[in-house]
């Protein structure tokens, strides 16, 4: 745990020295929440859609946003430029263990991403956004913001370690958009055609999208919170142990 | 600076246990391209106190064996033992025992000097203070105490590879590799790092380099090895390389470790820009 923090608290570091890299992370989901409740707002009036719960459409949006700006998984593309830069290795020639290695970043993905979910939600608030399931839920949304954030990552931390190459890492990234159009980004589930239907259902991120909803329009839904969370924790431990592994048969 | 002879290397003897041993030890790449064996059965005994050369071309395997011995690759056969650890079985003892400073210092420009010292000084397990304490010895011994709070991107050549070298020795190291220090250094760079290797072994820290510059390995070596296409060709003394060569070649002149260097690897000489000739 200790070696986890001392490579986390480099990685928060490294962070804050770079700004440049962080801007996206903030600025890009915004313009997508602003640009999709502008296009589709008046469509969804709040007074005429039940799955609104009473709030705007921008309450709707705001999942996709948070999971948006949780999958960018700058950290990988920092580890592979250390790959290439051969620090990489000066590290794995030191007595810690390989997932230390792997979660010492990750440890400051979950941090990054806390913060900026808190961000946006907080940016979300004069546009009429309202977290329903209170303190609680924000906690929540945070959390399962984060969670994402560090399975997201790791998935790239993956392909770092396998391709050693700046610009696979960099495009592997874009996989994430065909996931979030495959959800129901902008209606319910229940109202979409049956083949995207089928889509969503098989996407995981639906379920985390599903739980950050129910968190800001409804009162707290276990059922629907668990499910979020059961697949981030799936997806988290499946892509530190394979990091874990790829670590260890590291050449 | 000081002659190989004058080095700690005097007090190592052949009764002594390797702190570098390697029995059969080799290396299988299998890529898309089909299987390369790049390393095909090194045997090395390195004593303790010793700066023992490696040499040879480039790809002759130089830095696969010294990747193999510091665990950053596997062995694909053969074994291995550093400081009296075996490779295979216990990597994080090694990893313990050993600093490593590689080709082309592999350091985190996004950190200063100091902060990368510290960093390296505590995942070797030493406190913040102790931490904080070695980083500042070793920023005054390799004399970057006045840029140690600025960041690394903004270093030269010269002070990366200084850097990096300090950062290999956090932890008080048994055994320190050194793989082509030197390469793309100015000649002034080069002695200030010779001189740091030799300070280093004098302290007692077996040092194993490898290069390809002939001069470093006469300057700082008591022993060497010449690897060439993935096999040890020779080894000994320089001075003992140099005489075998003038015997059997009935030579008039005693020849220089370049001569050497040819007449075991059978390459041709190319002389670069430098004091100090390289071999392509």
């Amino acid at each position: 745990m200790k070696t986890i923090y001392i490579l986390g608290e480099r990685a928060v570091r490294e962070a804050k020295r770079t700004p440049d890299a962080l801007l996206p992370t903030i600025l890009i989901p915004l313009f997508f929440l602003v640009v999709n409740v502008g296009q589709v707002a008046k469509i969804f009036d709040v007074d005429t859609t039940p799955f609104l719960e009473g709030q705007s459409y921008a309450a709707f949006q705001l999942p996709a946003t948070l999971i948006l700006a949780a999958s960018f998984g700058t950290s990988a593309l920092y580890l592979v430029q250390e790959i290439e830069g051969g620090y990489f290795d000066k590290l794995r020639a030191t007595p810690i263990s390989r997932s230390a290695l792997s979660l010492g970043r990750l440890s400051a993905e979950a941090l990054k991403t806390a913060l900026l979910a808190l961000l946006i939600i907080v940016l979300a608030l004069p546009f009429g956004v309202r977290v329903t399931s209170g303190v609680i839920g924000v906690v929540l949304l945070i959390l399962l913001t984060a969670g994402w954030a560090v399975g997201y990552s790791g998935f790239l931390q993956f392909v770092a370690l396998k391709t050693r190459n700046a610009a696979a890492t960099n495009s592997a990234g874009l996989i994430f958009f065909p996931l979030l159009f495959l959800t129901p980004n902008f209606v319910p589930r229940e109202l979409l055609a049956r083949p995207m239907e089928i889509a969503a259902t098989i996407n995981p991120v639906t379920y985390v999208m599903e739980a950050l909803r129910s968190l800001i329009l409804v009162e707290l839904d276990w059922e629907v919170i668990a499910k979020g969370f059961a697949v981030t924790a799936v997806f988290v431990l499946a892509m530190v142990a394979i990091n874990v592994r790829t670590m260890t048969k590291y050449d | 600076m000081t002659s190989p002879s004058d080095s700690a290397s005097d007090s190592s003897t052949n009764d002594a246990a390797p702190a570098v041993q390697a029995r059969g030890l080799a290396k299988t790449f299998t890529g898309r391209s089909g299987t390369v064996e790049a390393v095909r059965g090194v045997d090395l005994d390195v004593y303790p106190g010793e700066i023992f050369g490696f040499l040879g071309p480039n790809g002759a395997g130089k830095s696969t064996t010294v990747r193999m011995l510091t665990t950053l690759t596997r062995i694909s056969a053969g074994t291995a033992s550093v400081a009296g650890v075996d490779v295979l079985r216990d990597p994080d003892g090694v990893r313990h025992r050993i600093g490593v400073a590689l080709q082309e210092a592999g350091l985190d420009d996004r950190q200063t000097g100091r902060e990368l010292l510290v960093l390296q000084a505590r995942l070797f397990g030493l406190s913040r203070t102790a931490a904080n304490t070695r980083a500042e010895e070793l920023l005054e011994l390799v004399d970057l105490v006045e840029a140690a709070d600025r960041l690394i991107k903004g270093y030269s050549g010269g002070m990366k590879r200084r850097l990096d070298l300090a950062s290999a020795l956090v932890h008080r190291p048994d055994v320190l590799f050194l793989d082509e220090p030197t390469t793309g250094l100015d000649p002034a760079s080069r002695i200030v790092v010779w001189d740091e290797v030799q300070r280093i072994n004098a302290q007692g820290t077996t040092v194993f380099l490898t290069t390809q510059y002939l001069e470093e390995a006469d300057a700082l070596c008591g022993r060497l090895a010449i690897i060439d296409d993935g096999k040890i060709v020779v080894q000994g003394t320089p001075s003992e390389l140099k005489s075998d060569l003038r015997q059997r070649k009935s030579l008039e002149v005693e020849p220089t470790l370049d001569d050497v260097f040819l007449d075991v690897t059978g390459r041709q000489r190319q002389r670069q820009a430098g004091e100090v000739s390289e071999v392509a």
